[in-house]
Order: C-alpha cells, then structure tokens, then sequence
C-alpha cells in the first residue's frame, strides 16, 4: 500500500499547516502526570515530565496571528461550523465554584466521597461508614459533578469492604455510589464491583442476571471480558 | 479470565493458586488491593508484586501519557476533560495490565483511549450547558500572550473542523496526520480493511482541505473588501 505524505509536510496553505500543528503538537502537562500516577496508586514522583515544547511549536502561530485568524474563526461560524465556536472562544473560563445545591444533594448519600487523595485512592482510600457524609471539596469539582478521584475513592471503599468479606456492606456502598454518582464516569466499573459483591454474597442467580444485562447493554466494553466471567463457567471465558 | 477480576478477598489458598498463573511482572489486581490486613498478611509477595507493577505502570505513564492525551484530544475529548479521560485510560490499563502484551502496550493505550473519547464524545451533549472550558490549554511555554491566545484559536478551529467530520473519518485523519501511523497500523489497531483506511484518509482530508479551503477564501474576501 502507498503511504501518503502527511498533509503537515505537503501543505503550502498556513491555514493548514497551523491546524494540523495544533492537532500534532498537543501535549499533556505536568498536572495530568501527577493527578495520573496518583490515581493509579503510584505517588508522584519529582521527575520532571519531559518539557512539552518544542522549537517548532510556534512558528506556524506566527504566520497566522492577530486579526487573520480572527478573521478565519469568524468566517468558520459565518459559514458552515457551528456557531458556537465563535461563541465559546469568548467563554474561556468558568468559575470552578460548585453550586450549593450539588453539594448539598451529595452530602445526603451514604457514601462517604474522600478528597482526592495525594498518593492515590487505589492505596490509600479510606473505609467508609454509612450515615457519615463528608463535605465534598469544592474546588476541585466540576458544577453537578463528582470529581474522579472522588468516584475512585467511593469505589475502593465498596472494594476494601468487600474485600474484609462483608459483601453486603459493600453493596450498601455501591448503592450510595449509584445514588450520588447516577452518571458517574465509574459507572461501568460500580456495576461490575456489583456484580463482583453479589457473586460474593451467595446471589449467584442475580450476579449472573447482572453480568448478562451488562453485557447486553455494553457489549464492546472493555470490562465485558470481566462480566462474561459470571455469565460462562468459569475458565472458559477468554478475552 | 475471570479470575484476574475477582475482587480480592481470596480464601485461604485460591490467591496463591492464582498468583502462580499470572506473569511475573502482572498483578494488576493489586490496584483492587486495599485491605489493609490483607497486605500485612501477603506482604513479601505483594511488595515484589507492586514493585514489578509499579514499574511497569509507571513507565507506560512515562512513555504515552502524551501520546494518551493527544489521541484523546483529537478524537474530540473537550480540552476540560482531558485530565480526567487521561487517568481514565490508564486506570483501565492498569486494571488490565495482565492482558497487555510486553511490546503491543501502545496499541493498548491507543483502543483504550479511542473508546474512552468515543464514550467522552457522548456525553458531551448532556453535559453541554456546565461544560464551558475551564481547564487552561496546555501551550508552549515559551510563547508569548499574544501567541497563546492565537494558539488557542487555532486549537478551538481545528475542534470545529474535526468535530464536523464524521467520527470514522476522525480517527483515520487523526492517527495517519497527527499520529503519523502508517495505514497498515491503523487498520490494524481499528480491525478494519486497509482500503477502508485509504478511503477514510481520502475522504477525511478533502473535507479537511475544503474546509480550510473555505475560510482561508472567506478571509481573504473580507480582507479586500
């Protein structure tokens, strides 16, 4: 098969050549890093990640500044890309203040949703006590949402208690997680610990029941090799 | 392989009996291990596990954490969600650590990452109203206020442009322009025909040239007028 060249090298259009500059040149920061590796248990290191610039990262910008590309965004809304485009540049930033109602709605729920742990909530989340509802920390949540870590920490909760035996506390838990995080990000992972707890708890009637809804409703998951384990004998399944 | 999934409170034997079957370097389910008495009681053999998982989490962190972040940006993960789609690929391959082939964890990385934007892409229209970019936009630090704002742009345009192509032509453009994969790389990684590809590229970059086509003419007409 020919390859092509990549339309950045081919390309006399400066239009062109800064669109896919940007698309080729996005990098990660030194925060992602960081929140990355405490979310997978491993505490961040003082490694510095590798400098995210490169000598060629602004020159196609230069060619393509000030009022000739305001002039190119506005022709994009004007024409066929969504207006909101235009729109949206001038909303570059929301507060990252939570509504008082978000806060107030979650602080219902049983489960208790730990502040982003530094070194992890993989390694460190804590247990959680139905009936005792922490504050959710504001800053770092998204309006009317649940920050991951705090899904993550909800989650190992339901795992630790589950893994101390007491499958039935655990499923207390994910009842809480489903109730305060109804859209939350995890949600595939809680209904899988659901049917883990249920298997543990005798209900293997339900767990299976579970793992074949699961598989139902989300076939090309990639934690669907995990449901078809209650669903085969076991051992049979592959990947 | 069920077993890799079982949530860890093994009876009295069955972990070890599991321990054996998994390669050296796995033990993924340590990500699930957070009994506290149950990491005192295996803790010789949970510390050269961790150790060895560890390590190798951390260098798939260390090599693709831009490579994860890019293929999730351009496959249309808003900028404010990127941090959190990012650990969202990684969690998923750390919990399947085990099923990922020394040498074919890029690949893995890059599936992962294409079904958590494709998810991310979904719900991104419930979430519309609250969604306004909040998270600053990672630049090149040494460029000026001017050439951030300007970068900023042009990262907003090509969203516009590429959130207007259908998904599949997406992600062919994406991985062959920005990826710099060769065709039959991607139509390995997306189970699809080589000629699908080379019809995708096509098809994707006439879209992307018309559209680039039409705003450098539009400018060019208010320009003179």
């Amino acid at each position: 098969m020919s390859e092509l060249r990549r339309l950045l090298d081919e390309s006399d259009s400066e239009t062109e050549k800064a669109l896919l500059h940007a698309g080729r040149s996005y990098r990660s920061n030194r925060e992602t890093r960081a929140k990355t590796l405490a979310a997978l248990g491993l505490a961040s290191s003082t490694a510095v990640v590798a400098a995210s610039t490169s000598a060629a990262a602004s020159v196609p910008f230069a060619k393509l500044t000030g009022a000739k590309l305001l002039i190119a965004v506005s022709a994009v809304g004007a024409v066929s890309l969504a207006p909101i485009a235009y729109h949206e540049l001038h909303h570059d930033r929301a507060p990252a203040v939570v509504p008082a109602r978000t806060v107030a709605s979650r602080a219902t729920a049983p489960v208790v949703l730990a502040a982003p742990a530094v070194e992890g909530p993989a390694r460190t989340a804590p247990v959680a006590k139905t009936g005792a509802p922490a504050p959710v920390p504001r800053s770092s949540v998204r309006a009317g949402e649940v920050s991951l870590a705090q899904e993550l920490s909800a989650l190992d909760a339901a795992r630790s208690t589950m893994a101390r035996g007491d499958a039935q506390g655990a499923l207390l838990l994910l009842d809480g997680y489903a109730k305060t995080c109804p859209q939350g990000r995890l949600k595939l992972e809680a209904e899988l610990l659901r049917i883990d707890a249920l298997a543990k708890s005798g209900q293997t009637q339900s767990a299976r029941r579970h793992a074949e809804a699961f598989l139902r409703r989300h076939p090309g998951s990639v934690l669907a090799a995990r449901a078809r384990g209650y669903t085969e004998p076991r051992g049979s399944s592959d990947d | 392989m069920p077993r890799l999934f079982l949530v860890d409170s093994p009876g009295p034997g069955q972990a070890h009996a599991e321990d054996e079957n998994r390669p050296p370097d796995a033990g993924i389910a340590a990500i699930e291990r957070t009994d506290p008495q149950e990491e005192a009681s295996g803790q010789v053999g949970q510390i050269m596990g961790n150790a060895a998982r560890d390590g190798r989490l951390r260098g798939l962190v260390d090599g693709y954490i831009d490579f994860v972040a890019r293929v999730l940006r351009n496959a249309g993960t808003p900028q404010a969600d990127v941090d959190d789609e990012v650990q969202r690929t990684f969690i998923i391959a750390a919990r399947r650590l085990d099923d990922v082939r020394v040498g074919s964890e890029k690949s893995f990385l890059l599936q992962t990452a294409l079904n958590v934007a494709a998810h991310a892409r979904r719900t991104i229209a419930r979430r519309r109203e609250v969604a306004a970019d909040h998270a600053p936009d990672t630049f090149d630090a040494r460029a000026t206020p001017e050439q951030l704002t300007d970068q900023k742009r042009v990262r907003h345009l090509l969203d516009r442009i590429l959130d207007q192509m259908g998904s599949d032509l997406r992600t062919v453009f994406v991985l062959y322009e920005f990826e710099e994969m060769n065709m039959a790389e991607i139509a390995e990684v997306l189970g699809i025909p080589a000629g699908t590809v080379a019809s995708r590229l096509r098809r994707a970059r006439a879209e992307f040239r018309a559209r680039v086509g039409m705003i450098e003419g539009l400018s060019k007409a208010e320009r003179d007028q």
